[in-house]
């Protein structure tokens, strides 16, 4: 596991600016926030999510995350249809905190253009941009 | 259209205003405005990065530039707020390249915090003197102590003043603390309980010197000696902590009224004269819980809960703030001093009649290893019974001992009521006998 400042950064994923990441799944994608955000907002209270079915636009907001002092807007990663949402982080958003890149995954999708992928981070990337932070 | 949120100021009051107003209102759109490079730092930590119990100045800074971004807030950075048009619900910025800009809002906070007073002294102007209140600041001592100064004085014995002193001593200097009162902590202690901050200050190898005025600052350029009552001390470092005014410049040439503190008067929910703008942190004034007067404690906690109350508001929500009792803690060497509420001194200033209660006990069982000291003053209102103020000096746990007289005390708590407390107890955590519920018997006792 690589660590930047005691914030992981795992192998394998790709990331955007709005600190969430995208996990390849064959011809699906898994979304979910980094472990920077969720250490940003501290204890999670809220997560509104949108619903299978919904699509989502890559850079545009498609829900949010709300802790005691933060509130922050989860920003799409990539365009798509929305295949499965975590039911599980809305019953427990503490998911979000406790594993954000596993257990407290957010929507699975179907993207609607691979392509966008290219406007996102690699891991090296990502690392090299979580030491600005 | 979204909320145009304007606030000027970016650190414990701006910042939590904006996060108060942007969960109160999430299409908003929010604008911090700071004159200063280094914003979202906690000030009250720069004596403990001088001592060196903090690596680096960096360290204070609470919000990264992420958690703006996180949290949709516009930010802008060596930009000065020069006037308010409330007229038009504009200000006009400056950038420090000298652009300047009208930025339109619908609700308008100020947080322009205080600055260091620094008292008409001669030879104040001389290079090597100081005050600390930025990081900024801070760097400069930490600088001018790398550069090898070896000899400090600290004007003023209040909070600040003893917490850099320490620091200083920390780092090697020999340190002169000069005081025109005659106690340390005049503003948080009594006399009788200043005395022992006193003497373990001076047995830790600090200089005090109480009811003594600076006569003045000397040395040719550099500042190498001060005058105190004819006595001259040698001085590289000379670092004013005379205390903090608000700044309210940009307030009041809008028209925006003070308050007797000389802070921005505010109501319960933190608004200003002015409709739709509000203030909050060590620029404003609020209310004292005990004496009902406006009061300006200029305190972290004081300035992030007039920020959260004023963000919510200028977001369009509803919140008050229910005042202020002062409450504070500071660690001077190994020794905890916590204050809430009114000190006898002061309560007898306000004409209200005291009775008080002090108690030397333990903060372990006397037996277990390691107990260490802790004296506990508690203050009455003589009629009423109630509990209107508390100070303590300990070894250790004396903030959340302070924290819970401070809830009594907001809860009008007789001190009868805190004599019969249900409290907890383990040797190696507590006495059997909790000091507080032992220092309101004694008040009993006084009142029978």
């Amino acid at each position: 596991m690589v660590k930047v400042n005691d914030v992981e950064v795992p192998e394998g994923l790709h990331y955007s600016k709005d600190f969430e990441w995208v996990k390849i799944e064959g011809d699906k994608i898994r979304i979910g926030i980094t472990d920077h955000a969720q250490k940003q907002l501290r204890e999670i209270v809220f997560a509104e999510l949108p619903s299978e079915g919904d699509t989502t636009t890559q850079n545009e907001p498609y829900g949010t995350v709300e802790s005691v002092k933060a509130v922050s807007d989860l920003i799409a990663p990539l365009s798509g249809t929305i295949e499965q949402v975590n039911s599980e982080v809305q019953d427990n958003p503490e998911l979000l905190n406790e594993d954000p890149y596993d257990k407290g995954w957010l929507l699975v999708l179907a993207p609607s253009n691979m392509d966008e992928l290219k406007n996102m981070m690699d891991h090296a990337k990502a690392v090299e941009w979580h030491k600005s932070l | 259209m979204p909320r145009k949120i304007v606030i000027v100021g970016a650190h414990a009051a701006g910042v939590d205003a904006a996060s108060a107003a942007r969960k109160t209102d999430r299409s908003a759109e929010i604008t911090l405005i700071s004159k200063e490079k280094h914003v979202g730092y906690s000030r009250c930590g720069l004596p403990f990065v001088i001592g060196g119990h903090i690596a680096n100045f960096n360290d204070l800074i609470v919000f990264p530039q992420s958690f703006y971004q996180m949290m949709k807030l516009n930010l802008k950075t060596e930009t000065t707020v020069t006037s308010i048009n409330p007229a038009n619900k504009t200000v006009e910025v400056a950038t420090k390249a000298g652009a300047t800009e009208t930025i339109p809002y619908d609700s308008l906070i100020l947080t322009t915090g205080a600055y260091s007073f620094i008292p008409p002294i001669k030879g104040k102007e001389k290079q090597g003197v100081y005050s600390l209140r930025t990081l900024e600041d801070g760097q400069q001592i930490d600088k001018a102590i790398r550069d090898g100064a070896k000899n400090a004085a600290v004007i003023g014995a209040g909070l600040i003043g003893l917490e850099t002193a320490i620091a200083l001593k920390e780092r090697g200097l020999n340190t002169t603390v000069v005081e025109l009162l005659p106690q340390v902590l005049p503003v948080m202690l009594d006399k009788e309980m200043a005395k022992i901050v006193h003497a373990m200050l001076t047995e830790k190898g600090l200089k005090i010197l109480i009811g003594k005025g600076l006569d003045e600052i000397l040395g040719t350029d550099k500042v190498t000696s001060i005058s105190v009552a004819g006595e001259q001390i040698p001085a590289d470092i000379v670092v004013v902590a005379t205390g903090v005014r608000a700044s309210t410049g940009l307030a009041t040439k809008a028209g925006i009224t003070t308050g007797e503190t000389h802070a921005i008067k505010t109501n319960a929910r933190m608004k200003t004269n002015i409709e739709d703008i509000y203030a909050a942190g060590d620029c404003a004034e609020s209310i004292n819980i005990v004496t009902k007067k406006p009061a300006c404690p200029q305190l972290g906690t004081v300035a992030v809960r007039h920020g959260k109350v004023a963000g919510i508001n200028a977001a369009g929500g509803y919140a008050l703030f229910t005042g202020v009792l002062g409450s504070a803690v500071t660690q001077l060497f190994d020794t905890q001093i916590g204050v809430t509420g009114l000190t006898e001194f002061f309560a007898k200033r306000e004409g209200i009649n005291t009775v008080t209660g002090t108690i030397t006990s333990k903060t372990r069982a006397d037996y277990y290893p390691g107990a260490k000291p802790i004296k506990v003053k508690i203050v009455v209102e003589k009629e009423s019974q109630r509990i209107i103020g508390a100070q303590i000096i300990g070894g250790e746990e004396a903030t959340q001992r302070i924290n819970a007289l401070s809830f009594g005390i907001q809860k009008q708590m007789t001190i009868r009521e805190l004599a019969k407390a249900d409290t907890a107890y383990a040797p190696p955590l507590c006495e059997t006998w909790e000091p507080m519920v032992l220092a309101a018997e004694m008040v009993l006792m006084k009142l029978r």
